[in-house]
């Protein structure tokens, strides 16, 4: 089952947290590796937010679904991660290269050119999303890879629903912009 | 086609702001439907490379409460709580020793004649009976 057919679950399915675990936990990982670029970093959010959602699943009363509510755990571990590392001048350079990222091709058959330019543009949206405010790549990724609704995305970050729309809007732009500048 | 979408309209059109009136253009304008299909390509190949980076979930250990890990706490906090008991009553045992010890000294110290002479100076009387002259 995908994670997005889940999302509204009732309650009452947070009591197999094994299951709750298996399911969310690649979508929950690549939320924190897309954010913090480093894998390390990304697998112990994860850990986190799973252990913080064990610990207040008997509070969690299913007013929204699981998944807003593990990403909005995962937003916060993320944010405070941010706030953390920049204080880490020593810290070296991301684990997660946005160039190896990027070297992800969706079809092998494609030509060498048409592979070169999907690469080349997907290494601007790494590259763009990496120069964007943590609140805005925290609402760009949650909507265009984790496909959650506007209202999803306030209810995970607890912005207003206009705000995320703002942050979104920026976000397209910068990413617009950096693509804009290969052609 | 007078005029193309502006950069503002081709962003909020990818963030699901549709006017009917920008519909109309991107179905009738080819460069901005092009415009269009491009960015939603290259964002549908975003989330196809992030997705790519996905691992299986790690083993999963819950703070779970552990039997052996209570017993051994419950057995350190009573090795804990005895050790004041066992202090106390040995200091008790040696304030007993002690005062027993003082008390033999005191009575030592106390005699009159060495103990071996106690049952002959019993006999003897160093006090002047009543009516003895001095």
């Amino acid at each position: 089952m995908e994670p997005s057919a889940i999302a509204d679950l009732p309650a009452t399915e947070i009591d197999d947290f094994d299951a709750v675990v298996e399911l969310h936990w690649p979508r929950i990982f690549r939320f924190t590796l897309a954010s913090v670029r480093d894998r390390d970093a990304a697998q112990t959010l994860t850990q986190d937010c799973f252990v913080r959602a064990y610990r207040g699943r008997e509070r969690f009363r299913g007013d929204c679904g699981i998944q807003t509510w593990l990403m909005q755990i995962a937003v916060n571990l993320v944010r405070d991660f941010a706030r953390n590392r920049r204080l880490q001048f020593w810290r070296q350079a991301p684990a997660v290269d946005p160039d190896n990222a990027s070297e992800w091709i969706p079809d092998r058959s494609l030509s060498p050119e048409a592979k070169a330019l999907i690469q080349e543009r997907l290494a601007a949206v790494w590259s763009a999303t990496a120069s964007l405010s943590e609140r805005q790549r925290t609402v760009f990724l949650l909507r265009f890879v984790e496909d959650m609704a506007l209202a999803e995305i306030a209810a995970a970050t607890g912005m207003k629903e206009g705000t995320v729309k703002g942050h979104l809007f920026r976000a397209v732009q910068a990413v617009r912009e950096r693509i804009g500048r290969l052609e | 086609m007078s005029q193309h979408l502006s950069a503002e309209e081709i962003s909020n059109w990818m963030i699901g702001g549709r006017t009917p009136h920008v519909e109309q253009h991107v179905r009738d304008c080819p460069q901005c439907q092009a415009e269009v299909v491009r960015l939603d390509e290259t964002l549908a190949h975003f989330r196809g490379s992030v997705r790519s980076l996905t691992v299986p979930p790690a083993k999963w250990e819950p703070a779970r409460p552990q039997p052996l890990r209570w017993v051994l706490a419950v057995a350190a906090l009573l090795i804990l709580a005895a050790v004041p008991i066992y202090r106390n009553l040995a200091d008790r045992q040696q304030a007993r020793a002690d005062t027993i010890l003082l008390e033999q000294v005191d009575a030592a110290l106390s005699r009159t004649v060495p103990a071996p002479m106690e049952t002959l100076a019993k006999l003897v009387s160093w006090e002047p009976e009543k009516g003895e002259n001095k």
